[in-house]
């Protein structure tokens, strides 16, 4: 896939397809830094990669209709729910290889809508990994 | 395996399915309750089958 403009990118939380009220996506997959260091002649630190956190953070305009973001999202925050989250770079095509699906089971710890007059109503939502499996990029579609 | 039959009926589309549109589906306890909550789907019944298999 040659350099894009985001533009059609899909994002499904809890098999909805939210791609309409999402303008940003961003993931995240850090692995923890350990400091393994001996003493040494140059005094150089050695480092192993540790644990693994990984995020979702989506921007979502603030929706309050039937089965949109509001009605998506809040329940899941409120009861701990843990969802199917999915996000791939182009929506008209399915996963492939050049198109790669992140897809795992997330949690959403805090829920922050809010609103400023005049302006657009967005707000964002981070979503953390809740299983061994984590946030994995599939090149296959779904069956 | 409990196939069920459902309806999108939110306004968007649910598991790759657009609104309006009917699907079989052997959802997950949880994901369907959800799912029904906020309003993106309702169990339909089944279509009629077509038995005329003489």
């Amino acid at each position: 896939m040659p350099k894009r403009i985001a533009l059609k990118d899909s994002v499904e939380v809890d098999s909805v397809d939210l791609s309409d009220f999402a303008r940003s996506v961003r993931f995240t997959s850090e692995h923890d830094q350990v400091d393994v260091s001996g003493f040494n002649p140059t005094g150089s630190n050695e480092f192993l990669a540790g644990q693994t956190t990984q995020s979702v953070t989506v921007e979502f305009f603030g929706s309050y209709g039937t089965g949109e973001v509001h009605a998506t999202l809040y329940p899941i925050h409120k009861d701990r729910e843990v969802v199917p989250l999915a996000w791939r770079p182009d929506q008209t095509t399915p996963a492939s290889a050049t198109n790669p699906e992140l897809r795992g089971n997330v949690q959403l710890l805090q829920y922050g809508p809010g609103g400023t007059r005049g302006e657009v109503d967005t707000f964002e939502a981070t979503f953390i990994t809740a299983d061994a499996a984590g946030l994995v990029f599939e090149t296959t579609p779904l069956p | 395996m409990a196939v069920t039959t459902y309806k999108v009926t939110g306004p968007t589309p649910f598991q790759g399915h657009k609104p309006g549109e009917t699907f079989d589906a052997d959802l997950d306890e949880n994901a369907e309750r959800r799912a029904i909550a906020r309003g993106s789907i309702k169990k339909t019944p089944k279509k009629k089958e077509d038995d005329s298999d003489a």
